[in-house]
């Protein structure tokens, strides 16, 4: 981990991170697409063409169907996180030091004010969803309102406030339908050519589609593994981004800090909460990440070493 | 075929001055929109004060000429808004008043007991930070905006595009703390 002393450095490179994180995952998704139209080709042409139409259309209805489903994910998403059980919208007057640091930090993050919830449950924890900037809402849990100081609350919240001004939700989003797609396809490619095998047995020897059949054989099987190790690879960036952004609002890091501290003990699963929306949350609900979890697959970085940064930026 | 080149270098010259024109706009609205915040929050505060001292007079009977002070202290600075260069000062003068105030208040147990004094004690808390952080994204804001109209090249075109400069705002160091008032 390299050292990164002040936040605006800290999100430029988080920022690159997650670019590179994209682009593998969206060459891996054009490839596939690519290969399982090479394929087609192949088995109906019976050799091999240096380029492949048929893999380029592939390629291109991979990208056509991902902003699709994407698009309608954007637009449903909202309603079955907010759904989430016992969760209620407030006002000012229902719980005013939550609302008003809501305000302060919206204030502080030049964007439009939130809508507010508050989760009625004991556990401690706090999400953010919206698809657009200025369509944006912020929860917490009531355990959380009842646990943590005005500075603690204002750590957390700016925490969700970068999510939202960050666009995150929707980032991931579009990362968990690309993973879908990538699964989805393979899986296809996969019974395909189990038929494929069975139909060029009967032929005997019209090969030439033989190598590309053991490339896309290993493709599939791995790829969606490797897609979802990137999808989790760009969750964790985003939190540590959202870190280094909460301090850019507040440049207050010990709140979050100390906030972490309790968050950590009692980030405990409640009614609602299933792998589908886990990634969302401060921290992750369902599994506690500590330095020993295999890091490939964890929604969320370590809570030590998250405060081990929000400390390197002057904690 | 010269003429088709001299038309292309003109086009990319117009396209290039609309692209620096646009984001120095954009730029210096952010900075006039968060300039507006601050304004709000202060007059929040010039609402807020006149109430927490209404409702703590009784109990504070023998402390009237600090309360006179914060009253004084607030009606300049309502006095003073609008004019930049006269409401920073008064602005701050407010902020020391309104700390003496509440660090008085310490000293008055019954006060803590009352609900309307909790919740008007949170109002000023949050309208202080809102100020503060208003502020910051403010001067934030202008940084962003000076650098862009001061950088190479958009620094060719920026003054006769009419974009001058912007200020910060400054206010005296006891603006920026907190009122740090443990009711409990």
């Amino acid at each position: 981990m390299s050292a990164t002393t002040d936040f605006v450095a800290a999100q430029n490179q988080n920022r690159r991170n997650t670019m590179v994180l994209l682009a593998v995952l969206t060459v891996l998704a054009g490839g596939i697409g690519y290969l399982v139209g090479a394929l087609l080709e192949t088995e109906s042409s019976g050799s091999l063409p240096a380029v492949s139409q048929m893999g380029i259309a592939a390629a291109g209805l991979m990208a056509a169907v991902s902003i699709g489903w994407s698009a309608i994910s954007l637009a449903v998403g909202d309603r079955m996180v907010l759904s989430m059980a016992g969760a209620k919208v407030i006002e000012q007057q229902d719980a005013p030091q939550l609302y008003n640091v809501v305000e302060e930090i919206s204030i502080a993050a030049g964007v439009p004010m939130p809508r507010v919830m508050v989760l009625e449950t004991d556990a401690l924890n706090a999400f953010a969803t919206g698809n657009k900037v200025g369509n944006g809402t912020i929860a917490v849990t009531r355990g959380l309102l009842n646990s943590l100081t005005r500075d603690e609350l204002q750590g957390v919240v700016a925490h969700e406030m970068a999510h939202l001004r960050n666009l995150d939700t929707r980032y991931m989003v579009v990362v968990g339908v690309t993973v879908g797609l990538i699964a989805l396809v393979c899986d296809m490619a996969l019974r395909t050519m189990n038929l494929g095998r069975m139909r060029s047995d009967d032929r005997k020897g019209s090969s030439g589609g033989g190598i590309l059949i053991i490339v896309l054989l290993v493709v599939a099987i791995l790829a969606p593994l490797a897609a979802k190790a990137v999808q989790m690879a760009v969750s964790r960036q985003r939190e540590y981004l959202a870190d280094a952004t909460s301090v850019q609002f507040t440049r207050n890091p010990n709140g979050l800090i100390s906030a972490l501290g309790k968050l950590a003990e009692k980030a405990a699963p409640f009614p609602g909460v299933s792998r589908a929306t886990q990634h969302l949350f401060i921290v992750n609900p369902i599994h506690q990440f500590t330095s020993k979890t295999p890091a490939l697959l964890a929604t969320h970085p370590d809570i030590e070493d998250r405060i081990a940064r929000l400390r390197n930026l002057g904690g | 075929m010269s003429t088709w080149i001299f038309l292309g270098i003109v086009v990319a010259i117009g396209l290039w001055l609309i692209a620096v024109y646009n984001g120095l706009v954009g730029g210096r609205n952010q900075a006039q929109t968060a300039w507006s915040q601050i304004d709000v929050q202060l007059k929040r505060r010039h609402d807020l004060i006149p109430n927490l001292v209404q409702v703590v007079k009784d109990a504070m009977a023998y402390e009237q000429e600090t309360l006179t002070k914060v009253i004084q202290a607030r009606n300049n600075a309502v006095a003073a808004s609008g004019n930049a260069a006269q409401s920073g000062p008064a602005e701050a003068a407010l902020s020391q008043a309104t700390h003496g105030l509440l660090a008085l208040m310490e000293n008055y147990p019954q006060l803590k007991a009352n609900d309307n004094v909790m919740q008007l004690q949170e109002e000023l808390t949050t309208t202080e930070n809102k100020i503060a952080f208003a502020r910051q994204f403010y001067n934030d804001s202008v940084n962003t905006y000076n650098t862009r109209r001061q950088s190479f090249p958009a620094v060719l075109a920026a003054a006769s595009l009419g974009f001058g400069p912007m200020d910060l705002f400054n206010m005296p160091e006891t603006e920026r703390a907190v009122p740090k008032v443990a009711l409990r």
